[in-house]
């Protein structure tokens, strides 16, 4: 299946695109876009103005992602929390960990292009998801 | 002569009631650092960053059942874009000057206390600098005061 979002990847869409190919669409193909006009037929848009896949009552659209799929696994939850921090910073969540995502994506564009960027984040989020994984399991940060 | 800063505008007109999405979007604004320029109008500095989250700002205001839209806008003179600098500029740095404040009457508490209030202030600070367009002195005077709490470290440093 084809994907759409917008053009300049952050923290956001890079988990979203990471979610998509790991829980929803293990062939995902990802197009990327300056425009909502600009999608093409029969690509689902995602964190874009207007799509469903969005920003819906507060929710970042990682968040609105796992809940129009109803992925309801409680390490992605976790995740999350620290996605919606590090793309909204409105301290909805306690997520340490946001600030520093939020500037390792900042600084990962600003050096790779689009495609490039998902596979790094991709490797990026399947750590994070071990990492998250192990801490609810053990009840306290992993060694 | 420098080029002009380019600014994205939110236009948005939201009911009355209910006033929960007028409170979220006044919420939003606030913590984006916008700048009101007229009833129903703000502007922010524009960059990848605030045009998003305008839009999606604009976005809450019509699932409320209200109009938003986007423009992107430049100051017809250099004296209006440094007026509205100035206005943002003083909005953060009042921001900084209660953190410096609240930074100095701590300094006497205990050091239990002051590690608590440290960690505080930490945090709004970064929540300031992420609406801080136009640094103004205080910003740099609050991180001082802020790390001042620290002691320890900055005998260090």
């Amino acid at each position: 299946m084809k994907w759409a979002t917008r053009r300049g990847i952050h923290v956001d869409r890079a988990a979203c695109a990471w979610l998509i190919r790991r829980s929803i669409d293990p062939d995902a193909e990802f197009v990327f876009v300056d425009d909502p006009s600009e999608v093409p037929a029969g690509a689902t848009p995602f964190d874009m103005r207007g799509a469903e896949l969005g920003h819906h009552a507060g929710d970042c659209s990682f968040e609105t992602i796992l809940r129009r799929y109803d992925l309801d696994d409680e390490t992605l939850w976790d995740i999350a929390r620290i996605v919606h921090e590090a793309d909204l910073a409105d301290e909805r969540y306690d997520a340490p960990e946001a600030p520093g995502l939020d500037v390792i994506c900042r600084g990962l564009s600003m050096t790779h292009d689009d495609p490039e960027l998902l596979t790094i984040t991709g490797a990026i989020f399947d750590g994070l998801y071990e990492h998250r994984r192990r801490a609810l399991l053990l009840g306290r940060e992993p060694a | 002569m420098a080029a002009r800063l380019k600014w994205v505008f939110l236009l948005y007109r939201l009911p009355r009631n209910p006033s929960t999405p007028r409170i979220a979007l006044w919420r939003g604004l606030r913590r984006l650092g916008t700048v009101q320029l007229a009833d129903g109008l703000v502007a922010l500095p524009l960059d990848a960053r605030t045009k998003e989250q305008l839009e999606w700002l604009a976005e809450e205001v019509v699932d409320a059942c209200g109009e938003a839209s986007i423009w992107i806008a430049e100051a017809g003179s250099a004296a209006q874009e440094r007026a509205l600098a100035g206005r943002m500029a003083e909005a953060v740095a009042a921001e900084y000057r209660a953190v410096s404040a609240a930074a100095l009457a701590a300094r006497s508490s205990s050091p239990a206390a002051r590690r608590r209030t440290l960690r505080r202030l930490r945090r709004e600070l970064r929540a300031i600098r992420l609406r801080d367009f136009f640094p103004p002195p205080e910003a740099t005077e609050a991180r001082q005061a802020v790390e001042g709490l620290a002691g320890a470290r900055e005998a260090t440093a």
